[in-house]
C-alpha cells in the first residue's frame, strides 16, 4: 500500500466518521421528538365516549358508539371498551392489556349472546380496529423504537407550528414510511401521512379538533381517509375525563359483564 | 295454563310500560322471523316469530333484570315465557345474584363438560340461538372476588330438568326398548319430578384466576342427572311394559382454562362425573333395564386463531367411561367406552363488516357423523340483519347426528335488534 493509497483511505474514513456521526446526530434528536409523542402525559387513567362514523367508498355511513376507559400503570395499557350502539352488538364489551415491553397483547371479548368473556386470539397491529380505516397501532402509541425517525422541516399548519417528522419502519409493515407534523412543545400529532411500500399515499389522518382538558391536549375529532379504499372513518370523542379513580379490578371480567360505569 | 299467560302478559305490560315510569330502566331486545325448509320432505316444518325481550332497572341497590320471550307458531297460539328474573346486588368485593338465572360455565364452544347449572332446553335439538337452549334456574349466585381470583357459589333452591322434543316434534327419537315379540304395548311414563326439598336442591362452587398468562377455574357440584333415566319397568299385563323415568343424582368435580402460545389462544376443559348414574339394558335380567354408577370422563382442548383474516377454531373432545360395559345407554342409544368428537369453526366478515360468512361443523368419529352448520348474516345497519343458512344431518344413522339425516333443512331469518 503506497502513501498515496494511505491518504485516501483515511480521508475517505474521516469522511464517514464525520457522516455517520453527523446521521447519529440527526437521528437522535429526531428520536427524541418522538420519545417526547411518546411519553407526553395523557392521563394515568381516562374515560370518553367514542362516535365512530364509518364512510365506505359508495357513501353508506355507520355509526358505532362505544364507552371507553384507559389505565396507564407499570407500563401496562389497560383499556376496556364497552359498545353502546347499534343495537344488535349493545353490551358487548373488550377488555385489552398491552405492555410496553413488547409482549403481544391480551385480549378478552364479552359476548352476551353467550353470557361468557372469551380469551381472543390478538389480532394483528396492522388489522382493522373494528371494521374502521383505523388500525390497532394507530389507536395505541406505537413505540418510537420501531422507526428511525427524522426531523425532516419545520412547517406552520393553521397558525401552529410543527415538526415534519419522517419516520421509516425498521420491521414490515403495511405503510413502512409516515410523515407526522408533530406540535412543537406540546408534542401530538396534528396530521399523519400513511405511504405504501411503493412510495404513494395510502392513508391520510387529519385533525379537526382538539382541546386541553385538566392540562392535556386531546383530540376530539379526527378522520382517517384511506385514498385507496375511498373510504374513511371519523371518531369523535365526547364526555373526556383525565385521572379518575379506577384500580386494577375495574379491567377485569367483572366489569366486562356489569357494564359501564353509572 | 291460560292464567299463566295472563301473568306473564301482565309482566310483559309492566315491562313495556315501566321505562316511562322509571327513568332508570333500559328496554332492549330482538325480533326474529325465522322459517326452515326441510330438502328430504320439501316441507316447511317450523315458521316462528320470536319477541326477545330484556328490562334492566338501575337503583341504587343494583339491577332487576326480568328477561321475557313470546314465541308465535301458525295455527298455534301465542307462548310466552319469563325466561329470567333476577336482582343482582354489587357490593364493594363481591356480586349477589338472586332469581331466575341462566348461568354458564367453562370454556367448550357447543359442549357441556363443567357447564352443567343451567340446563338445556332441546326442543330445537341444538339448533337455537345459543342463549335459548340454556334454561333459567332459580338460584342464589355469590360471587367474592379477591385480586384476580374468583370464589363463586350457586344454590340452585329448585331442580330444573332440561326439555327434551315432545313426541310429536322432528327432533323426537324413538327409543328402541329391550322387549321380546310378546311385549305389545309400551308405555312410557312422564319423569317423576325430585320432591322441592333442601336435600334435592342443587349446589356448586367455583374458584377462578383471571390472569394474562393463564386464567382458570376450578370447579364441582352436587347435582341430577339434567335427563331422565329409566328407574323400573312393571308388566301391568302380560303382553305390556309401562316404564317410569326420574332423575338421580351424582357429583362431579372439574376446571377449565385459557391461555395464548404467541397468537393462538388454547383453551381446555375436563370433568369427573363421580358415580354417575347410567342406564344399562340387559335382555337377560329382570327388569332388562337397570341404573349403574360408573365414573364418567369428559376432556376438551380447543385452539383458536386468525388467519386470512378469518376467524379459526377447533375443538377435541374426549368422553371416556369407566368399567364400560355394552350394556351402557343414554336415551337407549349405545355408551361408547371412549367417545370422540371433533368440532370446527371458521368465521370471516366482508362487505365493510356487513356481510359475516360461518361455519360451525361437529364431526363424531364413531360411528362416522356430522352436524354441517353454514350461515351467511348481512346487517343492513340500525340492528336489523338478513340470515340465512344451511343444517346438513349426514354420516351413520346410529349417530347422535346422523340420525337426523331427514332434517336437513335451509333456513332463513330476519332479525331487528333494538
Amino acid at each position: 500500500m503506497n502513501t498515496r493509497t494511505t491518504k485516501r483511505i483515511s480521508v475517505l474514513a474521516l469522511l464517514l466518521t464525520f457522516a455517520l456521526l453527523t446521521v447519529s446526530a440527526a437521528n437522535a434528536s429526531s428520536g427524541e421528538v418522538m420519545w417526547e409523542v411518546y411519553n407526553r402525559d395523557s392521563g394515568e387513567t381516562m374515560s370518553a365516549n367514542l362516535i365512530m362514523t364509518i364512510t365506505n367508498s359508495r357513501g353508506a355511513v355507520r355509526e358505532r358508539r362505544i364507552a371507553q376507559y384507559r389505565m396507564d400503570k407499570n407500563g401496562v395499557e389497560s383499556k376496556l371498551m364497552f359498545f353502546l350502539s347499534p343495537s344488535d352488538v349493545r353490551n358487548t364489551s373488550f377488555l385489552s392489556f398491552s405492555y410496553e415491553d413488547g409482549r403481544s397483547d391480551d385480549q378478552y371479548i364479552y359476548l352476551p349472546a353467550l353470557r361468557r368473556v372469551k380469551r381472543i386470539a390478538s389480532d394483528s397491529k396492522n388489522d382493522s380496529f373494528m371494521g374502521s380505516d383505523f388500525t390497532y397501532d394507530d389507536m395505541g402509541s406505537r413505540h418510537p423504537d420501531l422507526d428511525t425517525h427524522t426531523v425532516l422541516r419545520k412547517e406552520t399548519v393553521d397558525g401552529v407550528s410543527t415538526l415534519v417528522v419522517e419516520s421509516i419502519a425498521k420491521g414490515d409493515e403495511d405503510y413502512p414510511r409516515t410523515l407526522s407534523w408533530v406540535v412543537e412543545g406540546e408534542w401530538f400529532g396534528l396530521k399523519k401521512e400513511f405511504y405504501l411500500p411503493d412510495g404513494t399515499l395510502g392513508k391520510t389522518l387529519t385533525i379537526d379538533e382538539y382541546e386541553a382538558i385538566d392540562g392535556i391536549y386531546v383530540i376530539t375529532d379526527m378522520t382517517m381517509r384511506n385514498l385507496e379504499e375511498n373510504t374513511c372513518t371519523r371518531i369523535q370523542m365526547e364526555n373526556v375525563e383525565f385521572n379518575q379513580n379506577f384500580d386494577d379490578s375495574f379491567f377485569s371480567e367483572r366489569q366486562m359483564k356489569i357494564g359501564p360505569r353509572r | 295454563m291460560k292464567q299463566k299467560n295472563n301473568v306473564l302478559a301482565s309482566i310483559l305490560l309492566i315491562v313495556v310500560l315501566s321505562p316511562a315510569v322509571a327513568g332508570d330502566g333500559v328496554f332492549s331486545g330482538m325480533v326474529r322471523d325465522y322459517a326452515t325448509l326441510r330438502f328430504d320432505q320439501v316441507d316447511m316444518p317450523v315458521h316462528e316469530i320470536t319477541a326477545n325481550l330484556k328490562y334492566d332497572y338501575y337503583g341504587d341497590l343494583g339491577k332487576l333484570t326480568l328477561h321475557p320471550v313470546a314465541y308465535s307458531k301458525p295455527n298455534k297460539g301465542l307462548e310466552l315465557e319469563l325466561q329470567e328474573a333476577y336482582f343482582d346486588f354489587y357490593l364493594q368485593d363481591a356480586d349477589l345474584r338472586l332469581g331466575m338465572q341462566k348461568v354458564i360455565w367453562g370454556e367448550a364452544e357447543g359442549a357441556f363438560i363443567t357447564d352443567l347449572v343451567s340446563p338445556r332446553d332441546m326442543r330445537s335439538f341444538i339448533l337455537a340461538d345459543f342463549t335459548e337452549i340454556r334454561k333459567a334456574v332459580p338460584a342464589i349466585k355469590v360471587d367474592y372476588y379477591a385480586g384476580d381470583y374468583t370464589l363463586q357459589g350457586i344454590w340452585v333452591t329448585h331442580f330444573i330438568p332440561s326439555t327434551l322434543p315432545s313426541q310429536d316434534s322432528m327432533w323426537a327419537q324413538t327409543p328402541s326398548m329391550p322387549f321380546p315379540p310378546i311385549i305389545t304395548t309400551t308405555t312410557i311414563n312422564d319423569s317423576t319430578m325430585p320432591e322441592s326439598s333442601l336435600e334435592n336442591s342443587e349446589a356448586f362452587l367455583s374458584l377462578g384466576r383471571f390472569g394474562n398468562t393463564i386464567s382458570w377455574k376450578v370447579n364441582g357440584g352436587y347435582v341430577f342427572t339434567d335427563e331422565p333415566l329409566v328407574t323400573g319397568v312393571t308388566a301391568p299385563t302380560p303382553t305390556s311394559r309401562e316404564i317410569s323415568q326420574g332423575y338421580e343424582r351424582y357429583g362431579f368435580v372439574g376446571g377449565s382454562f385459557n391461555t395464548t402460545l404467541g397468537s393462538v389462544v388454547l383453551r381446555g376443559e375436563a370433568a369427573l362425573a363421580l358415580e354417575k348414574p347410567l342406564n344399562s339394558v340387559d335382555t337377560t335380567s329382570t327388569p332388562p333395564i337397570s341404573i349403574e354408577y360408573h365414573n364418567q370422563v369428559q376432556t376438551l382442548v380447543g385452539l383458536d386463531w386468525n388467519m386470512l383474516g378469518a376467524q379459526w377454531s377447533s375443538q377435541y373432545l374426549l368422553t371416556y367411561t369407566h368399567d364400560h360395559t355394552d350394556s351402557l345407554v343414554s336415551q337407549m342409544k349405545p355408551i361408547k367406552e371412549f367417545a370422540h368428537t371433533l368440532t370446527f369453526r371458521v368465521q370471516d366478515t366482508l362487505l365493510d363488516e356487513r356481510l359475516t360468512a360461518k361455519l360451525f361443523t361437529y364431526v363424531e368419529l364413531e360411528p362416522a357423523n356430522a352436524l354441517i352448520r353454514p350461515s351467511l348474516s348481512y346487517n343492513f345497519g340500525d340492528g336489523v340483519l338478513l340470515e340465512g343458512g344451511v343444517e346438513l344431518f349426514v354420516g351413520d344413522e346410529e349417530g347422535t347426528f346422523g340420525v337426523y339425516q331427514d332434517n336437513s333443512m335451509a333456513w332463513a331469518a330476519l332479525r331487528w335488534y333494538f
